[in-house]
């Protein structure tokens, strides 16, 4: 079970309301690198994963990852609360504001809502851990984007933080990589899937 | 209210310092080093927490003390600006 903590992980104030920076940053919720893919794929690759370390890894992370949810979440409130229809009008916001006002929903920056396609459990413990790996990269790389595009340092600090927590995550998979390898077959990591054949 | 913020920080310093060491300790059950942090930061966590919440009330569904009226629901919420 999970127990809420009435606090962001991370502080999130942000003084200016700018709706072109919330329509990009809403991918980090629902778009293919984003934070609820992130939180889906560990907590559900957990389930059949064998190893106890590599399944606190999984556990700990994906529940970090509804953290950043929630981080991003407070993040595009903030920069829509009090916009005026004119400022919505300007920034581009109106394809957004169409459909959900200023509610907050899971979707990528162009507008596709989230889908679990975006996110893999494969059910092989080698699989999963890569796919991990490169989902951490990826997520870097659109914090990297995002930050490029906004210029507000209210906005920015949070993103650096989350920036960040991806890089401590791949270094973690990493080390639950070297777990997974080391219970194999040293000659043939791929002789056997861990988490389905009997174990030879 | 800008000591609650302030106070908040310290929460959330404290909580990030045992969060991070439990991940790092999950792919290094028998470090010492990474033992001993964490129990430092377990207690300093707690300390601040246990003053959290008698000031300004409960951080979880758990913590509610008083009596005589439900605390958890007071306003601000973590993603409300915080003054």
């Amino acid at each position: 079970m999970w127990v809420y903590e009435k606090k962001l992980e991370y502080p999130v104030n942000i003084k200016i309301p700018n709706a072109a920076a919330a329509k990009v940053i809403i991918t980090q919720m629902g778009g293919p690198d984003g934070e609820l893919a992130a939180s889906m794929r560990y907590l559900n690759q957990r389930f059949s994963m064998p190893y106890s370390d590599v399944k606190g890894v999984l556990t700990d992370i994906g529940t970090e990852e509804l953290a950043h949810l929630e981080i991003v979440g407070a993040i595009v409130y903030q920069l829509t609360k009090g916009l005026s229809i004119e400022e919505i009008k300007r920034s581009g916001f109106d394809t957004y504001f169409v459909d959900h006002t200023t509610g907050i929903y899971p979707q990528a920056a162009a507008g596709v809502p989230f889908t679990a396609s975006y996110l893999q459990s494969k059910g092989d413990a080698i699989t999963d851990i890569f796919e991990d790996m490169a989902a951490e990269q990826k997520a870097r790389t659109t914090y990297d984007n995002l930050i490029r595009l906004v210029d507000d340092p209210d906005v920015i600090d949070p993103l650096k933080f989350l920036r960040e927590r991806e890089v401590v995550h791949f270094q973690r998979f990493g080390e639950a990589l070297r777990t997974v390898q080391e219970n194999l077959n040293p000659k043939n990591f791929y002789a056997y899937n861990p988490e389905f054949d009997r174990v030879r | 209210m800008a000591d609650r913020a302030n106070m908040l920080r310290r929460v959330q310093a404290a909580d990030f310092a045992v969060e991070e060491a439990a991940l790092f300790l999950d792919t290094h059950p028998k470090n010492d080093k990474a033992l001993a942090y964490y129990k430092a930061h377990q207690a300093l966590r707690k300390k601040t927490v246990d003053e959290y919440e008698r000031l300004y009330g409960p951080l979880t569904v758990f913590g509610n003390e008083s009596q005589t009226e439900w605390k958890w629901i007071d306003s601000p919420w973590p993603w409300e600006m915080e003054d």
